[in-house]
This record gives structure tokens, sequence and C-alpha cells, in this order.
């Protein structure tokens, strides 16, 4: 049982305890203000509040490995035993002979926790915890992209990854997950919208939620064309419209991303999606993914102003093409 | 069981393929693997700047001359969270840095290891959010 089910379950225990007591007694200060029962709070429009900074970051692997297989949930001392090896994995080491490495460890953030639930991955369907195979169209064209930038590794900015490029990060959504670091997302709520502003690497994901209607087929969009309705008190967001270019695990322009927003209590949303990509995916997927308060401030990332690293991407090339003509790029 | 399950769970993190291994940019593409460098200098000035922070730094040429060099490191939003501020890595310090040239063979390298003369790690290390700077940077 997590700590906050354990106190939302305590609280409620402690309530009907206490309603005994006051039957027989006078009333006293018994109850501490974190023991009351949670509602969930409200927008003045009456939808479930969601606002606030939230993380996402969490060493629970995003696919069950498969020294996991057959096993959906750690058992408590599985669950501490995957925590202290990955505190032991955040020791530095010096990168492998001939790599001129990374960072070190001190620049990480990837949490280091196991998610509540204890679940051994994030995706939860299919019930094996992987994603599905791509189907053989979309396998033939990620081994052609690859074998293309094999060729064309830095011919100009467009060969590079849109990450680095600073137009997409692949986990800024949708759907979202947590990455190495800056797992961080403030939602702001208005009427008629919902806004999820992405530390990583900078976007606002603004999200109609009045009933209008997608935008035309030939508009397509990098993070797709997003649309929100409430079912209950449950936020669903539907986004369609995704170029051919963001390529979401080897999803193409025919994705479409269900996510699921839900506060369970004071301090966490159940987040869930589901991605549905027929032309790419073999079968649907999707994954369960908590995202707890965060008391922290989300930072600006300002990702294009200070790309240096593209630049020196590009120059390295030039002069590796200049010293050595051979490796000059293919028409 | 513990190892076994630290293999797979260190294994998963490879599988995240839509996410760099190493961190924002692949500086396998931006530094020479061949042009170790460890360069010795005070700080000029320090760029908290996404997606990676740069420390501008003078280095003395064996010639005597003097060659400003950057160095570049990951994302100053991390910084932030683990306590540094804008006065921790002030102009005129000394620091270490073990890193590669960058290809092109201007004055900038990675800045994987940063240290200060006596030894003193800078931005490595084991720090979680919240645990604050080291104490050698304040």
């Amino acid at each position: 049982m997590s700590p906050r089910l354990f106190f939302a379950l305590g609280g409620r225990a402690l309530l009907l305890f206490a309603a005994g007591v006051f039957a027989q007694a006078p009333p006293v200060p018994l109850q501490k203000p974190h023991a009351k029962v949670w509602s969930v709070p409200r927008t003045p429009d009456g939808h479930p509040d969601l606002q606030g900074v939230w993380t996402n970051a969490t060493i629970t692997p995003f696919e069950r490995p498969a020294a996991l297989s057959g096993k959906p949930v750690l058992s408590d001392s599985e669950a501490a035993a995957v925590e202290e090896q990955a505190a032991e994995g955040r020791v530095d080491q010096p990168p492998p002979p001939g790599d001129p490495g990374g960072y070190n460890q001190f620049w990480f953030d990837r949490g280091t926790k196991v998610v509540g639930t204890k679940r051994s991955s994030l995706v939860v369907d299919p019930p094996d915890g992987r994603v599905p195979a791509l189907t053989p169209a979309a396998q033939r064209q990620q081994q052609e992209a690859a074998a293309y930038a094999a060729q064309h590794p830095a011919d100009g900015p467009e060969s590079r990854p849109l990450a680095e490029r600073c137009i997409l990060w692949g986990t800024a959504g949708p759907p979202m997950a947590p990455g190495p670091y800056n797992n961080n997302y403030q939602i702001v709520q208005g009427p008629g919208y919902v806004v999820i502003l992405v530390e990583m690497i900078h976007d606002a994901r603004v999200i109609p939620t009045d009933g209008r209607s997608h935008l035309p087929g030939h508009i397509r969009q990098w993070m797709g064309d997003p649309r929100g309705h409430w079912e209950g008190d449950t936020l669903v967001v539907e986004t369609t419209n995704f170029t051919s270019k963001t390529r979401y695990r080897g999803a193409d322009e025919n994705l479409r991303v269900v996510e699921k927003f839900r506060r369970v209590d004071a301090d966490m949303i159940d987040y869930q999606f589901t991605i549905d990509d027929p032309t790419a995916f073999t079968q649907p997927w999707g994954a369960d993914i908590p995202m707890t308060r965060s008391e922290g401030t989300l930072y600006e990332y300002a990702c294009h102003e200070g790309n240096y690293a593209m630049t020196d991407i590009l120059a390295g090339a030039r002069a590796q093409e200049k010293a050595r003509p051979e490796a000059r790029r293919q028409p | 069981m513990r190892t076994k399950l630290a293999l797979a769970v260190a294994g998963a993190g490879l599988l995240l393929a839509a996410v760099p291994v190493w961190g924002h940019h692949a500086f396998a593409a931006e530094f020479d693997a061949k042009k170790p460098v460890k360069l010795q200098g005070k700080v000029t000035k320090m760029e908290w700047i996404n997606p990676h922070a740069w420390i501008h730094l003078d280095v003395k040429n064996a010639d005597g001359t003097m060659t400003n060099w950057m160095v570049e490191g990951g994302t100053p939003n991390t910084l932030l969270r683990r306590g540094f501020t804008k006065d921790s890595l002030l102009p005129g310090t000394e620091i270490v840095v073990d890193g590669y040239q960058a290809k092109d063979g201007s004055f900038r390298a990675n800045g994987r290891d940063v240290t200060f003369p006596d030894g003193r790690k800078l931005f490595i290390g084991n720090q979680s959010p919240g645990e604050g700077a080291p104490e050698s940077s304040k």
C-alpha cells in the first residue's frame, strides 16, 4: 500500500472512529488537518482541478525487462532491491575507451522510486508489458530512415534528431513519459481549455475542451491536434493529425493517442494513455504512469536559444570532410 | 535475485529509444574521442543556458599565451534543483576539466569531469535533487 493510499484509508477510518467517540463523549480535538477525507478539488466551472506542478520521474522501466517476464508486479522486497540497485547505479563511471562519453551522473534526474503500484513496467497493455512489434511496413520505413541517417549524419540541421534541433523531445507528449531529467509538467485550466506546460523541451500543450471538432486532415502538427472532454471526473484527451515526421516509437501520421487524467488524491494524478496506429503497430498498446505533485517550480528550458551544440556538430562534420575528402557526403 | 533484477532494469533503460541515452545531444557527434584534453584555468563566465550549460575558462598555453575555452555540461535546470545558484561558480574560480575537444578543432570541449585543483569534484557524483550542492561548489 502506498503511503498516500494508507493515509487516505487511515483518514477515513479515523473519521469513523471519531464519529463513534463523539456519540458518547464531548468532542475533543482529535484530528490533524491532513487526516481529513480527501475529495477532488474543483475549478469554478465544476471540473476536477488538475492544476499544479507534477512530475512523472520514476525508475520503473517503460517496458518490462525480459528477466521479469511473467511478473507484472514486484513484491515489496523486490521493489526495495530495484530501488537500492538504482541508487548504486547512480555512481559515476568513466566512458568507454575511445568515446567522449556523455554527462556524468550528476546531471541526470530519473527519480529514485518505483511506481506506487509496484508494477514492473509502465506499459500495462498488452499484458506482457512490452510495446508491440511494428508492422512490416513500419519496420521497413524505420530501417530505410536509419540507413539514410547513417549515410547523411550531419548534412544540415534537418539530418539531426528532433530533440537535437530543439523541436520535440521524445517524451514531451502526447503521450508523456519520464525521461532522463526535467520530468516536470504544469497544468493550467481555464474555461474551454486545459494547458500542459512541458519542461522538456519548452512546449505548451494547448488542449481545447469546448467540444470543437478536429482540424481538417491535411493540417498536421508535431504534437498532433488534441481535443479534450470530461468523462465523469476524468479528463480524456484524444490527439490525431500528427506529422509523419514525429515518429513516436515508430508511429506514423495515423497515430491516435488517447490520454486520461484523473486525480486520485491530493498529491497524485493517475495518467494513462493508449496508442492506436494500425499502420505502424501490430496492435494497440498503453501505459499507466502516475504523476505526483512536485514541490518545486517549472523552469524555462528555452532550448533553441542556447543550442550551441547544433552548430558544433555541423562544424565538426564539415571539418572532418575537409580533413578526409573521401568522407564527403554522398549525393 | 537483486543482481538479476538490477541487470534487468538497466537493460530496460536502454530500450528508451525515443530519448537519447546519454543526454540531449550526441556528444560523439560533437567531440572527438581522439582529442582528449586536460584544461586548467580560471572561470571567466558560466552560461546558464539550455540545452547545455557552458563554462568559459582562460587556459594558459605552454608558450605563455592564453586561450579562452568553452566547456559543455548538461541542463542547468538540474543544477538549480540541486541547489546551485548563479553564484556557485564565479569568475576567477580555478578549475580543471577532463574532456574531449570539439571535432572542428575549436576551443570547445565536453566537461564530463570538472574538479578543483585540489581534487574536489564539481558537477559530479550521486546527489539527488534536494540534497543540495556539494560543499565544494558553494
